[in-house]
């Protein structure tokens, strides 16, 4: 027991003495919020009237376009003149492009009307930009296609005013409260950076050891399992600590700016959430820790091991990239089934908590198979630990691994 | 003769088709250094693992300190397998510490022990540099420490003088001598046979997983003394009959030969050639080496 607790002081001491460790656990978040949150926020917004006028508004842009098919008859009130401006001809668009009068010109060709062709001209397209003058022709090709201008409105966002009557008794969700899209997408966010970097660690703190052969001068002290636990434990607790940090922070950072009381009544940020987010990610961790351990021990160094890392933490991940998925529509099928299998359970219903209210049946059904699944794993993984393992350099291979997962 | 520190019986371990070591046997004494010779493959290292119950042996009894390995028991032996065994990206101290406490030493009597030890191997100024940035003569050192600082009863290592230069290798083959004097069981594996008759007492020499030579160093080289000779003189002694080796050193060929050769067949065969001119022939006592390389080339012959 003494020992295994020296493992895992030795794994803490070593993994928070990283600098990369801090790195990481500062500055990746911010940048996949920034990658990923921000674009799909502002394409949400993209298609509101009201959005659209107030970026013409307030945008410095000037756009022209040539109506060749002849259907822009006035501009929308509201969008100030030198905003859009019209030319007789492509020539003329272009010369003023060229001499730096517009950012782009649009050209509505002459069969508009039958092919929806619309050809927009600039000197560079910004791929990240959620929002450019595509839209304020939008606008201004709506406004000149139908006679009542309130239709307009309702042409870019059909159903503004939606009101949903749920029979079950649940707060209605607030689609257009930013936290609806955010706090699910940051808790499956916090679950599955914690568990798959400190499952990463795992498996370099593993290759490392066989690589530089320490291993071998440890296995004299310890027994290969007394090493896996430790490091399990010891790279837990470091996750723990990266999860404070990133939900501390966040809470943190969102209190000071005085949001917190802005979460919708909908979003379930209970003692309950954090009980079940604390057990899903235990649970998760082990697993993927274990996984990734076993990977460890059969790896002979780093370099073999993190080629197979990414099949192994990709059901993790899958939550991850379906997270509209969660976030339009936690209660539907592709979000339920998604936190009942075990392996992807941990993001997916951490989520889905976060989300909405989850059926208690759906909760003891996908943490019963988690826990076993866990269970299974760290059995398997304590029987990948071996001093023959350990102690070999034989290459990695797929073949290999299933035979050393059969038994 | 006291009870030994090490008795391995009968030893064998198979590694799927490959049969790692078989039928091994020897026993190690307190204060000597024991020589645990072989070629590369030969199955040393499999054969230290299952004396240090990292490996479990398929059949065979292994006994150390008088009985099976305990907790207790293992904290009494200092292991430095070959090369590296250190972590290459932590600093030297908390390495070295971590390293003693697993041995069940309390954290600061390790910290003591450790700056005495990096003052006497000259380390003492590089203890808060990373492993990887330190000299390979340096590392080695550090792994001699490991190795020493909780002042195990059996010390095995291997190929301990790897990368030293002479003062080093020097001032480790004291150590080893000191630990040796102080009643210390030493099991040394080594490709360096001079250091091996220096310092060894007795060997056992392993070849494709069997115990092909064992005991003490003197008596084996009386053993093959009738199969080593010194030659010098004028002209090619190239293609004598049954030489197995043959290296000049200081103007004079030390020859090795095989088992079923004698000196008078190689001297007879001389005699008959006339483009070569003899000015000395005699029997010597072969070097290890010497019988290293006889050994291990019957073995190949044989096989």
């Amino acid at each position: 027991m003494r020992n295994i607790g020296l493992v895992i002081r030795h794994e803490i001491k070593t993994t928070l003495s990283r600098r990369s460790f801090w790195l990481l656990t500062v500055l990746f978040p911010a940048m996949v919020i920034v990658a990923t949150a921000i674009p799909q926020w502002l394409a949400g917004d993209a298609l509101d009237e009201a959005n659209v006028l107030q970026a013409a508004q307030q945008s410095l842009a000037h756009i022209g376009y040539v109506d060749e098919a002849g259907i822009v008859k006035a501009l929308p009130p509201g969008i100030p003149p030198d905003t859009v401006v019209a030319y007789p001809d492509e020539a003329s668009a272009q010369a003023a492009l060229e001499a730096g009068e517009l950012d782009q010109y649009f050209v509505i060709v002459p069969d508009f009307l039958e092919s929806g062709r619309v050809v927009a001209v600039s000197e560079q397209f910004n791929v990240f930009s959620g929002l450019n003058g595509a839209e304020l022709v939008k606008y201004l090709v709506s406004y000149n296609l139908v006679d009542r201008p309130e239709v307009v409105g309702l042409l870019l966002d059909p159903t503004p005013k939606e009101t949903r009557v749920a029979l079950a008794p649940r707060p209605p969700r607030d689609e257009d409260n930013p936290f609806t899209f955010f706090v699910p997408f940051a808790a499956m966010f916090v679950l599955f950076f914690v568990i798959s970097m400190t499952a990463g660690y795992m498996l370099r703190s593993v290759t490392q050891e066989k690589e530089n052969r320490t291993v071998e001068v440890l296995l004299l002290s310890l027994s290969p399992r007394q090493l896996m636990v430790g490091k399990v434990l010891g790279l837990g607790v470091v996750a723990l600590v990266q999860m404070a940090v990133w939900m501390g922070g966040g809470l943190l950072a969102m209190d000071r700016a005085r949001l917190v009381t802005q979460i919708p009544e909908h979003i379930q940020l209970t003692p309950g959430f954090v009980i079940l987010t604390l057990v899903y990610f235990v649970l998760g961790y082990l697993l993927y820790a274990s996984a990734l351990g076993a990977l460890g021990a059969l790896a002979p160094n780093v370099r073999e091991g993190t080629q197979f890392t990414f099949i192994i933490i990709l059901p993790l991940l899958l939550p991850f990239w379906l997270n509209t998925a969660f976030v339009s529509n936690p209660d539907g099928g592709v979000a339920l089934v998604l936190s009942l299998i075990p392996l992807t359970a941990p993001t997916s219903m951490v989520a889905r908590l976060a989300a909405t209210q989850v059926p208690t049946w759906q909760v003891a059904v996908s943490l019963g198979g988690l826990l076993i699944t866990t269970y299974g794993f760290v059995v398997m993984a304590a029987r990948f630990f071996r001093p023959d393992t350990l102690l070999t350099s034989t290459s990695l291979s797929l073949r290999r691994i299933l035979r050393e997962a059969r038994g | 003769m006291s009870e030994p520190t090490v008795s391995l019986q009968h030893l064998s371990k198979r590694f799927g088709d490959v049969q790692a070591v078989s039928d091994v046997s020897f026993e190690v004494y307190p204060g000597e250094i024991f020589g645990l010779l072989g070629p590369n493959g030969a199955g040393k290292t499999t054969t230290i693992r299952m004396m240090l119950d990292i490996f479990r042996p398929d059949r065979g009894e292994v006994r150390v300190f008088g009985g099976t390995l305990d907790e207790q028991a293992k904290e009494r032996i200092g292991y430095m397998p070959e090369e590296r065994g250190l972590y290459k990206d932590q600093k030297l101290e908390p390495t070295l510490i971590y390293l003693a406490t697993l041995k069940g030493m309390a954290e600061a009597t390790a910290r003591e022990r450790l700056y005495e030890w990096l003052h006497r191997l000259d380390l003492y100024e590089h203890r808060h540099k990373k492993v990887q940035d330190l000299s390979r003569g340096m590392q080695q050192k550090a792994q001699i420490i490991a190795t020493l600082i909780h002042e195990p009863d059996l010390i095995v290592v291997d190929e301990p003088f790897s990368g030293l230069d002479p003062v080093n290798t020097r001032l480790v083959k004291d150590i080893m001598e000191e630990q040796r004097q102080a009643g210390k069981t030493i099991i040394m594996s080594t490709h360096q046979m001079y250091q091996v008759e220096a310092l060894c007492n007795r060997i056992v020499l392993i070849n494709r997983g069997r115990v092909v030579l064992y005991g003490e160093v003197e008596e084996i080289k009386r053993r093959f003394s009738a199969h080593a000779l010194v030659i010098e003189g004028q002209g090619d002694f190239s293609n004598l009959p049954g030489v197995l080796d043959m290296r000049r050193q200081n103007g004079a060929y030390h020859v090795a030969l095989a088992p079923h050769v004698d000196a008078q067949t190689v001297l007879r065969a001389l005699a008959a050639r006339e483009d070569v001119f003899i000015e000395r022939f005699e029997l010597a006592e072969p070097s290890l080496e010497d019988i290293f390389v006889m050994v291990v080339q019957r073995e190949g012959d044989d096989a």
